[in-house]
């Protein structure tokens, strides 16, 4: 009996703990004609509905970060946020919740484009305008993508290394994912970037974004190839895992650049010393809420179907500035 | 005992089998043959190479020396000693465990149903032919083996061991059941240690010793002095050692001592019974399938935990045990009737299995001394002719007579003044048997009390000083050592109490 | 009376062969010889390589270490590596943030892997529920309490003020000293920590009363319960072990990384279950040991290790591994009857 009663209660645990996730649950009151139709104008309040695909990145966690911070500047934006666990099938059903409580605006940064365009499209034919975050959906049925451009963010590191190197050296490339597009992007950007210049890519592994393994990686680099000047991770924990195998194997004088910058991580250790150069990959939630106040407040017209954010560059010249924007 | 038809043509022919295993040969030149219509037993102490002649017979072993000839194509059908039905699957599923009735894939559940409710029906058993056999008790289990092996319609059947778990009455059942299969010109093979059943139902006997051929007769011209003899190779003066019996103070007193195994809303499986077992002395415990013998073992060794009522006292001080750690720790040692399966733990080594029980004492702080522990075992498995070679071997790779010793020496091992053993010469043939009995001999003479079950009357009448026989869980009898005929055992055991007889 | 009916004795060699530690080592000897064939330009003779080796397999040789004692009794522990992150996070707040000295850290940080390991033990020993559940649930719930201590975030030198900036602290010594190098460079100190692991394991497994009853446990659970073997309390002493284990692989893992992360670790419990399976240790429990598990580890890791200073695409990695532990246990299991 209690046997049958512990694996009940375990198994309860564990789907009450699969299906936990952060979701503020706050009531969302748009106001309403009698004739069951949203007023627009001026001193209320707008829900917005926020769908983000995972909150296991740290990135995609500043993201949210950065849409609260902005949000909290206007106290007529109330942000409902939900956290799809890297999940489509969830993702699909907040979309649906969103729509079916009536928000006045989604934002979603989409875990994929095809099994989420067609739920997107219904709320744009429910008359919610939707925003998209980071990862672009498959046809226009939205109002605005917003997003980086990793082939250019990797365009520019390349830029930067070659300048930095004098247009030869030793580099070691050390990849995201290789099946995600971010990792390729900022592969065939940096290889636009070094184009022409006499920079020799020695090594190249695939660390999967993680920081142990890329520290193995540059092991194995570092066993191989006794001259290397300068490593160039697809993510600042690579490039401070690789860091670290360098130091350990007293190695001092090898330069190292990443991308992402988040203010705690890649920045500081521009700051302190460890990396040479980042480059930011912008979450784009600041300019989100900017859009969506446009959207509500009317000038919809005014917003264009697609905002490319640009990129910042953080090195030890331009660090105490806060970095210095690139075109 | 009937006569083998005149000559008929042999089903079987075995002849120069040699087997080996690398180094060691386990069968040299022996021959064997089998007619139709006849019992023919294999007889043989353990180790004399007998698994590995029906190995070969059923095809188990394909790489051997001499000639094997096997007429008819409907081959051999071998009934195991060890068990090999599914626990999980129903009985009908077991029976026909790759030969199910089946259309296109599909089994038909229900044409499956009825073939094996046809065959149990045969041996007499009425059960849910549906339900999962591991349901079912280790008697139960092997009549469906049983039935299994009948249903391959077979027309060689060996029958290894087959009435180690089952009462006088279905082993009547079984006996009736093999004369019928005579009748229909099936040869059956049958392999015991039970003179009586020898003794029943042998037509010829074939004695193997130590991997030889040492003869085939009729059973009338193998009287069992001089088949033993062929077996053993030596004159036993007397099979069995005469026990002297010991007696000291009360070691064991159990009043209205009752085992709910299943919990206490259920029927207990021992229902209020009062006895006593001195220092020295051996009390038997007879009873048939279903008496609640081994669950009362069970109950007192605290395998139960609380699921126990009544009182129980070991030298004058209470002893209701709530786990099995307790009652060794006390002085209670039990011998478990199914050595496999939770006697002996297969994956370790002799020595490993001989020291689990009284590992506390022989590790003190915790910590093992390999060297201390081959001490021990050696001492414990000494006596008993368990070669200290095979110390460090698998008990996994040992006999089943050899397993048996190794499972007795754990027992011993944490100086029991209780001694508990259920069914302790299951599977061990004419010489071993003899050394334990030897050995109860001297555990009693140190003092310690045995309760014994045991199927076989002559054990049970031969080692006790006084015989219990329970009936569904109650006492139906006390037999001093004169009054204890096996009538008089066996009519208490299937429910006549003492007042009746 | 002899005792034919036991096994045979074929020659020494063959039955070190045959058996489970000979067949993991001829495993092992195998991949070197793969590493000498395909040495990357003289890269795999070089000392630093099989130093590095061995730092990057010491965190999944501490947690197979624990694993094996798991296993061994007849269970799993799936929250290994769930623990490892909870520990690096905890550890990192507590030697980073709030500054405590590493005898305070290394403590605390033990407790918390051995109470995720004793709950989880508790709930499959006491409560009878399948290993497999109960360390499922234990590793979905302490990856959340990671999440939840650090705020989503790695626990990192760069401390945030109040203002929002970030001021950076010094890596602590606990760290700095886990994450050295001893004997001239050649030995990282992570493998002088999972050596003492596999050490203490094989102290308890093969010298210790409870090793043994580990073994009875995973061999035959009925029969070591009636030969008055105290299953639940042994049982929840090895899930309580592997938590323990889990916690200082935990700590060399925010030393290494110079951070708490609560992403660590996600996936290093199978890579621990592989290493104890190609070693030669059963699953099925009862059988196995130490010295197996390690040379699974050196397996894998040397195979980890060829295949990166090759460069080996991420694809043909995948499939290599998964061939290769396929084929082990295969091996492994030809030796059963």
């Amino acid at each position: 009996m209690s046997k049958r009663f512990a694996q009940i209660s375990s198994f309860l645990a564990v789907a009450l703990l699969a299906g936990c996730n952060k979701s503020d649950s706050s009531d969302n009151a748009p106001v309403i004609t009698k004739e069951g139709r949203e007023v627009p104008g001026a001193a209320r309040t707008y829900t917005v509905g926020m769908s983000q695909c995972n909150l296991g990145e740290p990135w995609r966690v500043q993201m949210n970060e950065d849409i609260r911070a902005a949000a909290a500047k206007h106290p007529e934006l109330k942000v409902i946020f939900k956290d799809a666990q890297n999940d489509t099938l969830k993702q699909r059903s907040h979309v649906e919740e969103f729509v079916s409580s009536k928000v006045d605006l989604i934002i979603i940064s989409p875990k994929e484009a095809q099994p989420l365009t067609e739920p997107v499209a219904s709320a744009m034919d429910a008359g919610i305008p939707v925003i998209v975050l980071d990862r672009a959906l498959l046809g226009d049925k939205y109002t605005c993508f917003i997003g980086a451009d990793n082939k250019k963010i990797g365009k520019a590191a390349g830029q930067w290394i070659a300048k930095k190197l004098g247009g030869k050296g030793k580099v070691v490339e050390l990849m995201g994912l290789m099946t995600s597009t971010p990792g390729q992007d900022r592969h065939t950007g940096f290889r636009e970037g070094i184009a022409g210049t006499d920079i020799d890519v020695i090594f190249s592994a695939d660390m999967k974004w993680l920081e142990p393994d890329a520290r193995q990686e540059m092991e194995s680099a570092l066993a191989r190839f006794d001259h290397i000047d300068l490593v160039y991770g697809h993510n600042d924990p690579g490039a401070h895992g690789a860091y670290l195998a360098a130091k350990a194997a007293g190695r001092d004088n090898i330069i190292f650049v990443g991308i992402d910058a988040l203010p705690q991580e890649g920045v500081a250790y521009v700051q302190q010393g460890i990396l040479d150069a980042t480059f930011r990959y912008p979450t784009g939630g600041a300019e989100a809420v900017d859009t969506a106040l446009k959207i509500l407040n009317g000038q919809a017209q005014t917003v264009p179907k697609k905002i490319v954010l640009g990129t910042r560059l953080f090195d030890k010249s331009n660090i105490a500035q806060g970095g210095e924007a690139l075109p | 005992m009937p006569e083998a038809n005149s000559n008929p043509p042999p089903l079987v022919r075995m002849s120069g089998i040699t087997k080996r295993f690398g180094p060691v040969t386990v069968l040299r030149d022996v021959q064997f043959e089998c007619r139709a219509g006849e019992v023919h037993v294999l007889a043989g102490e353990n180790g004399a190479g007998k698994s590995t002649l029906i190995k070969i017979l059923a095809g188990v072993h394909t790489e051997f020396e001499g000639r094997l000839e096997i007429n008819g194509s409907r081959g051999v059908a071998v009934i195991h000693q060890e068990l090999s039905l599914i626990g999980s699957m129903s009985v009908a599923d077991n029976i026909f465990l790759g030969r199910a009735p089946a259309r296109a894939g599909f089994v038909c559940a229900a044409r499956q149903e009825q073939d094996s409710r046809r065959w149990t029906a045969q041996l007499g058993l009425d059960i849910d032919v549906r339900q999962p056999v591991e349901k079912f008790p280790a008697a139960i289990q092997q009549l469906i083996e049983i039935a299994k092996a009948l249903s391959q319609d077979a027309r060689v059947i060996v029958m290894d061991e087959p009435t180690s778990a089952l009462n006088a009455p279905e082993v009547a059942r079984l006996f009736a059941l093999i004369q019928s299969l005579k009748a229909r010109g099936c040869a059956i093979i049958y392999i015991t240690h039970k003179m009586e059943e020898i003794e029943r139902i042998a037509d010829r006997i074939t004695v193997l010793r130590d991997g030889q051929w040492i003869g085939t007769a009729p059973a009338a011209e193998l009287p069992a002095p001089k088949l033993i003899q062929w077996m053993v190779g030596r004159e036993l003066g007397e099979q069995f050692p005469r026990r002297v019996p010991h007696s000291g103070g009360e070691r064991l007193r159990l009043e209205n001592f009752s085992v709910f195994p299943t919990g206490f809303s259920a029927r207990p499986a021992v229902n209020q019974i009062s006895l006593s077992a001195r220092a020295g002395e051996v009390v038997g415990i007879g009873g048939l399938q279903g008496s609640g013998a081994s669950e009362l073992f069970l109950g007192l060794f605290g395998a139960y935990g609380s699921r126990t009522s009544g009182a129980a006292q070991m030298d004058g001080r209470p002893c209701r045990f709530a786990s099995p750690r307790q009652a060794i720790g006390s002085g209670v040692a039990l011998l478990t009737n199914d050595r496999k399966a939770t006697g002996l733990v297969l994956s370790l080594s002799v020595a490993a299995n001989a020291t689990l029980a009284g590992l506390p004492a022989l590790s003190p702080g915790g910590w093992r001394s390999p060297a201390r522990e081959r001490a021990a075992a050696e001492k414990m498995t000494g006596p008993m002719r368990l070669r200290a070679a095979s110390l460090d071997a698998e008990a996994g790779t040992l006999s089943g007579g050899n397993q048996q010793k190794v499972a007795l020496a754990k027992s011993l091992q944490t100086r029991p003044r209780l001694l508990l053993l259920d069914e302790p010469t299951r599977g061990i043939d004419v010489g071993a048997k003899r050394e334990i009995y030897q050995l109860v001999d001297e555990w009693t003479a140190q003092g310690i009390a045995i309760l014994l079950i045991t199927s076989e009357m002559p054990e049970l009448l031969t080692l006790s000083d006084r015989v219990i026989v329970l009936h569904r869980g109650r006492i139906t009898a006390e037999l001093a050592r004169g009054q204890a005929t096996p009538e008089a055992v066996l009519a208490a055991a299937m429910g006549q109490t003492t007042e009746e007889l | 009376m002899n005792d034919t009916a036991d096994a045979a004795r074929p020659p020494a060699w063959k039955t070190f062969l045959g058996s489970p530690g000979g067949r993991a080592l001829l495993a092992l000897v195998l991949v070197l010889a793969a590493g000498a064939a395909f040495n990357a330009d003289g890269a795999f003779f070089k000392i630093g390589t099989h130093r590095d080796t061995l730092r990057q397999a010491s965190v999944y040789g501490i947690l197979a270490c624990g694993m094996t004692l798991v296993i061994i009794s007849g269970g799993i522990d799936l929250a290994v590596g769930s623990v490892v992150a909870l520990t690096a996070v905890c550890a990192a707040t507590m030697a980073i943030h709030w500054n405590w000295p590493a005898w305070e850290v290394v403590p605390a940080s033990l407790a918390i892997g051995g109470a995720c390991g004793t709950i989880a033990g508790f709930i499959t020993a006491a409560w009878k529920v399948q290993p497999f559940i109960a360390t499922l649930a234990m590793m979905v719930f302490a990856r959340g309490l990671a999440k939840y201590a650090s705020g989503g975030m790695k626990v990192s030198t760069a401390v945030q003020n109040a203002d929002g900036t970030y001021h950076y602290v010094e890596v602590p010594t606990l760290f700095r000293v886990i994450d050295h190098r001893i004997l001239g460079g050649n030995l990282s100190m992570v493998t002088v920590i999972f050596i003492i692991c596999v050490a203490l394991a094989w102290l308890a497994l093969s010298r210790h009363r409870w090793g043994r009853y580990l073994y009875a446990i995973g061999g035959n659970e009925e029969a070591a319960r009636l030969s008055g073997v105290p299953v639940v309390g042994a049982k929840v002493c090895a899930y309580a072990a592997s938590g323990l284990f889990a916690a200082v692989a935990g700590l060399c893992q925010a030393a290494q990384e110079q951070q708490g992360d609560p992403e660590a670790g996600a996936g290093y419990e199978l890579v621990a279950i592989a290493m104890v399976v190609i070693g030669g240790t059963s699953l099925m429990g009862g059988r196995g040991g130490i010295g197996l598990t390690l040379l699974g580890v050196l397996t894998i890791g040397y195979l980890d290790k060829i295949l990166s200073i090759n460069a080996v695409p991420e694809a043909g990695r995948l499939v290599l591994t998964g061939v290769i532990i396929v084929a082990a246990v295969m091996t492994q299991r030809r030796n059963r009857t």
